[in-house]
């Protein structure tokens, strides 16, 4: 029963949803935004769900001292802490969680993305090499859009932007576009043994 | 170990060192260089210029992003948002990420310093954020009626109750999304609103994920992309050249004005984007040099094990 009780939800579920895409009959709209109108409902639960699992991950790990163990204290806190001035003084400007915002969230966040321009160069230097006629492609690619992307390149010359939009235009679209129809196709294969019930992993293993 | 060999096997800590300075020292100290613009940038300032002084017509900026991009998009936000108060163009503004709703007050609040008429509910009006589950009612829903979909701006207004609303019903009125993410969500908008409503979608994305949109910008489903900080450079430019002066875009005004960004007549919050492009610019050229260098090297150590 544990195996087929999710197989029916999922199955029925699944050719609900594919009938409703084509058919523009208002029984079928109704059905929609009845299903839509339970979605508002769940995504609350899903929020405490998160925050029970964060807790539940954090304890666990502060209560066996784990490895850095120290940084669950942090990580809580900052949830609570934060969740209070939220709840407490709201959270327009001028307010405690707005200054956390701009002052602790904003610059942490933006000095985790911005490492990527260290890795980025020390990569390129260590792994961008010449070695075969593909790689000296990409490498010729590579270093023609890094000019387009700056002043630099048109001040070199008009055509280092010309042929950087083309390379972008031209074998870029190209590839992506052959990748998003695999996608696509592998997504509606998957979508069908699911709905099926010949793909069954999501249900997890054991019995 | 002669020069090559030191350069194969060079520290990678002296590389990060030399992007540190190669970033921060045109940061620091911000020089002129000219911003060329190309058309897709060209294209979102052109359709969001249309809609001037107009008050059947508006735009919906959706930022779909966190803190950790803020270099490259907010720049574009505050530009947007201070092309539309320049140019009395009215702007709706949503977010479905809860991290995006301080941004989204951050650059409304930096944006409308300058503009001391401009006013919540009139002339702008910031939806906030809805739950992410709420997205796709939402999106379906402002094609019938704005109003009923959002139901409530961020101040917690009935927004059908807005003086802004007058003559602003659907998507027909409504007429430009714009998405601002560091991910392929602008892809919902066009699937719904440009394929179920006929939308104008525009995209504002960071520079790594530009290339994803392509498809989209060729095909004209989307009418125009900003991407990165670039994107956001050219946009600055063109709001400094035209829309604060009242001109209408001219492709050979853009081509052959150049601005200066040292002088203090532009306020910094409005040429951010052309600073980090000096950043940029200096990072790009280090990171060719590396390649250039670590090539040479290569190719020399291996003629000298052949030989």
């Amino acid at each position: 029963m544990k195996r087929q009780i999710p197989l029916i939800i999922v199955m029925s579920l699944g050719f609900l949803f594919f009938a409703h895409t084509f058919i523009p009959h208002k029984f079928s709209q109704d059905f929609y935004d009845w299903y839509v109108s339970w979605t508002k409902a769940m995504s609350p639960f899903a929020v405490i769900l998160g925050i029970m699992s964060l807790f539940m991950v954090h304890t666990t790990k502060i209560q066996r001292k784990v490895p850095n163990w120290q940084y669950s204290f942090v990580t809580l806190g900052a949830l609570v802490f934060t969740a209070f001035a939220g709840f407490a003084w709201g959270t327009n400007e001028g307010t405690p969680f707005m200054w956390l915002f701009k002052n602790v969230q904003m610059p942490m966040s933006a000095t985790m993305f911005s490492l990527l321009a260290f890795y980025i160069a020390s990569a390129a230097y260590k792994a961008f090499r010449a070695r075969s006629a593909q790689a000296t492609v990409l490498l010729i690619a590579a270093i023609i859009v890094m000019l387009g992307q700056v002043p630099l390149g048109q001040i070199i010359s008009k055509w280092i932007p010309i042929t950087s939009t083309w390379i972008l235009n031209v074998p870029n679209l190209a590839a992506k576009r052959g990748i998003m129809t695999g996608v696509g196709l592998g997504m509606v294969a998957t979508s069908l043994k699911i709905i099926l019930g010949i793909e069954r992993t999501y249900l997890g293993g054991g019995d | 170990m002669n020069f090559f060999d030191r350069m194969q096997n060079l520290d990678r800590r002296w590389i990060y060192l030399v992007v540190a300075l190669a970033i921060i020292v045109p940061l620091l100290i911000p020089f002129n260089s000219k911003t060329y613009t190309t058309e897709p940038s060209e294209n979102v300032y052109k359709m969001i210029d249309s809609f001037a002084g107009k008050d059947n017509k508006a735009i919906l900026m959706c930022v779909s992003h966190d803190a950790s991009t803020i270099a490259e998009l907010f720049p574009m936000e505050v530009s947007v948002l201070r092309h539309c108060f320049e140019r009395d163009i009215k702007v709706f503004t949503i977010c479905f990420m809860p991290q995006s709703a301080p941004l989204v007050d951050y650059a409304i609040n930096t944006a409308k310093e300058d503009f001391p008429n401009i006013k919540s509910g009139v002339n702008y009006c910031n939806f906030g954020y809805k739950p992410y589950s709420l997205f796709l009612p939402i999106l379906l829903g402002m094609g019938d009626n704005i109003g009923e979909a959002v139901e409530t701006d961020a101040e917690g207004r009935k927004v059908e109750n807005l003086e802004i609303m007058e003559n602003i019903r659907n998507y027909e009125d409504l007429n430009l999304v714009m998405d601002f993410s560091a991910s392929g969500s602008v892809i919902s908008w066009i699937t719904y609103a440009r394929v179920k409503f006929g939308v104008n979608v525009a995209a504002g994305i960071t520079a790594v994920m530009a290339a994803d949109n392509y498809p989209y910008l060729q095909s004209g489903q989307l009418i125009g992309m900003l991407s990165g900080l670039k994107g956001a450079a050219e946009y600055e430019k063109m709001v400094d050249v035209f829309a604060a002066k009242g001109k209408a875009f001219s492709k050979e005004t853009i081509n052959n004005t150049w601005i200066k960004i040292t002088g203090n007549d532009i306020p910094t919050k409005f040429k951010k984007a052309r600073i980090g492009m000096n950043a940029q610019s200096i990072a790009h050229i280090m990171i060719i040099v590396f390649i250039i260098l670590g090539n040479i090297g290569y190719f020399v150590n291996k003629n000298k094990k052949k030989g």
